[in-house]
């Protein structure tokens, strides 16, 4: 029995680290950008075929393409930002859910017809590989994954509360035109907060490859979890939705080993709406940011 | 969009065959003593409706390759002989993958050629909708769907392979392969295909005297197969039947790898049973089993389509693929016994039909007979496993090319 629990922990606790990289990516556009980025599970979907094309053309292992996958999504976030999402900040909500919802859409479907709906691998020689200690098992590539996540959300972490751009970037969340007083540019915070959000999003990419298929609808099944997140551990917060993260994984693994192999999102919507009800902002309402 | 593609394509094949034929009356009349029937014979019109683009688009490409060779390999022997050696023209149209585009689609072809049969479209949610249509319009089908429904009620529907309510049976049967006492655990996602199939395997385990041990749907399209297969362990199975999607059955086949878990895996038919699962699972596809309605390395003939298809598209001839060249030699066969481009007639000849060699009977046990409801009354399916890369028929003992391998 314990045995069974402690699988069921680690299993989330693993998968729990991915949804934690698409829910920091959402979570830092909206703390400072205070917009929500329908679009981020796509962006994942592109960080994942750039390490398939990488492997599959160049030999390159789903997990060094990261140092491809993040520079260019970071790119992708500052464009995205200058030409399409800095144009309707000054207008009200609904714009602005339309674009990132609409470039969600467009993404998508121009995958479907470029790269076409079948399923691609990437197989390495870890990617079926583990650890066995006694009776309980961890798989070789999410844990890599895991490890790898915890490292970049620490590094952002550190980051945020260390230099000055971080800072900067924590102010212009906190307050915009307090900070744009304060003779920050806000243009220049927001393009780095979607760059490195999208750079979060292409890592959570390419570390998926090694052990998870790649076809256009994949960021639909990790951004659902990552908005649950994102909520669950307050808007905004870094910190909350990594830590939500995680305690979403460990969720849905045990409801699925307790409850019924459908039961996975059942109990993760369960737990976000029982958070809500009891503290509506969130499980780290009030915390500092 | 790929449908005006293909409406432009095929437009410029009829001004093309048009502009054939007439320029090959003006040459005829120039010389005046070409005989008649050197090519006057009208071409046998064949419809194809197969998914080509959208999210079928993988396995409907397939079937377009099979059905392009099938009708080459009838044209180059000659032809419909009793037709004047008409040459069958397969008009091939895209149905997105889409219930309702099926129904226009359908209805287009009918009414905007001459047809005289035709075969698709390989899912049985869209060929449901394709019989339905032909039926009203009088036009006989030919379909390797497995669906029981496209037998009820249907007179001009002819379903040559095993029927899905067989492919639970023969699973069950090939559980008791791997061991005296199979315990099997049942896996499903919580769709409509799910969990038809699953219960389809509940019903008739007892009879089959095979022990369920456990019975789960899971939310398809899922981040992880852990907590799955974590549950498959505490329950003690030693047959796992997994009724999934690709996407999934990969992270599945993956995560009993990793627990170290030794059990049998059977992944059913579909998605399972075409090369591209290999490509995308690899070496652990190796001693995976599964049910198919038709297999490459059934008989002679169906080898020697499965080499030409190679040389073609690169892939082995896969389950419907080789079933739609069986399908367009049975409707050379009636055409042939027809004499007739009527499609009454072909459908007359079709219910006539009783093949036990050729390629027209390339079918598990080699023959092909209809019965009233159009199902053919020899029709089983044949049990297969991954073999060196390969797909291996290895049940029922009649049709084994190759032993089980126990994993």
């Amino acid at each position: 029995m314990f045995e069974t629990v402690a699988q069921a922990v680690i299993n989330g606790l693993l998968i729990g680290g991915i949804y934690a990289l698409v829910s920091i990516g959402v979570t830092l556009i909206f703390g400072v950008v205070k917009i929500v980025n329908f679009a981020q599970g796509e962006f994942v979907m592109i960080g994942m075929y750039i390490s398939f094309f990488l492997a599959t053309q160049f030999g390159i292992d789903p997990i060094l393409s990261l140092f491809v996958s993040m520079p260019a999504l970071f790119f992708v976030g500052v464009v995205v930002q200058h030409f399409l999402i800095r144009r309707v900040l000054g207008l009200n909500d609904l714009p602005q859910i339309f674009l990132t919802f609409a470039l969600s859409l467009l993404i998508l479907n121009l995958a479907l017809m470029l790269l076409t709906a079948n399923y691609r691998t990437v197989h390495t020689w870890y990617s079926d590989e583990a650890f066995h200690l006694g009776g309980l098992y961890i798989p070789v590539a999410k844990l890599v994954a895991f490890v790898l996540a915890m490292v970049l959300s620490g590094t952002l972490w550190v980051f945020l509360h260390t230099t000055d751009l971080g800072k900067a970037m924590r102010a212009a969340s906190q307050n915009r035109d307090v900070a744009q007083l304060m003779g920050i540019n806000p243009n220049r915070v927001f393009a780095v907060a979607l760059g490195v959000a999208l750079a979060l999003a292409g890592a959570a990419g390419s570390l998926l490859m090694p052990f998870y298929p790649a076809y256009p609808l994949v960021g639909q099944v990790f951004v659902l979890m990552a908005f649950v997140a994102v909520v669950l551990g307050t808007l905004g917060n870094v910190i909350g939705a990594l830590i939500a993260s995680l305690l979403m994984g460990i969720a849905e693994s045990l409801g699925i080993q307790f409850i019924g192999a459908d039961s996975g999102l059942i109990v993760v919507f369960l737990l976000l709406l029982t958070t809500l009800a009891v503290r509506p902002s969130g499980l780290a309402g009030g915390w500092r940011r | 969009m790929a449908s005006t593609k293909h409406r432009t394509s095929s437009k410029q094949q009829n001004r093309r065959t048009f502009l054939k034929a007439t320029g090959g009356a003006l040459v005829a009349g120039a010389f005046g003593a070409v005989p008649l029937r050197g090519w006057a014979a009208d071409p046998v019109n064949i419809g194809a409706l197969y998914p080509t683009t959208g999210s079928m688009a993988q396995i409907g490409v397939g079937c377009v390759a099979a059905a392009k060779l099938a009708a080459e390999m009838v044209n180059e022997a000659g032809g419909i002989k009793s037709l004047g050696g008409a040459k069958i023209n397969l008009i091939i149209s895209d149905v997105q993958s889409d219930t309702t585009v099926t129904r226009t689609e359908t209805d287009r072809l009918i009414t905007s050629n001459k047809l005289s049969a035709i075969h698709g479209c390989f899912a049985s949610a869209l060929t449901l909708i394709a019989s339905e249509v032909a039926e009203r319009a009088k036009v006989p089908i030919i379909t390797g769907s497995s669906s029981d429904q496209l037998n009820k009620g249907r007179t001009y529907t002819f379903t040559p392979f095993a029927r899905a309510s067989q492919f639970a049976q023969a699973q069950l049967r090939m559980s008791k392969l791997v061991g005296d006492k199979p315990k099997v655990a049942v896996i499903f996602e919580n769709t409509a295909f799910g969990t038809s199939t699953s219960n389809g395997l509940k019903g008739q385990a007892p009879a089959e005297g095979v022990e369920i041990v456990m019975f789960e749907p899971y939310s398809a399209g899922f981040t992880d197969a852990s907590p799955l297969i974590n549950k498959v362990k505490a329950s003690g199975a030693n047959a796992l039947f997994s009724v999934s999607y690709l996407n999934d059955l990969i992270l599945i086949v993956r995560a009993v790898k990793q627990v170290g878990l030794n059990i049998a895996i059977n992944g059913g038919s579909g998605g399972f049973v075409i090369p591209d699962f290999y490509k995308n699972v690899g070496k652990l596809a190796e001693g995976l089993q599964g049910v198919a309605h038709w297999n490459h390395d059934m008989s002679d003939d169906a080898q020697k389509v499965n080499v030409e298809y190679k040389k073609r598209t690169g892939e082995f001839l896969f389950e419907y693929a080789g079933g739609l060249v069986a399908q367009t030699f049975m409707l050379a066969d009636a055409l042939e016994r027809a004499a007739s481009t009527d499609p009454q007639k072909v459908r007359d000849a079709l219910s006539a039909l009783d093949v036990s060699k050729g390629y027209a009977a390339m079918a598990p046990g080699g023959k092909v007979k209809f019965g009233p409801d159009g199902k053919n009354v020899y029709g089983h399916p044949v049990g297969v496993q991954w073999q060196n890369g390969d797909l291996a028929s290895v049940f029922p003992k009649e049709d084994a090319r190759a032993p089980l391998i126990k994993t």
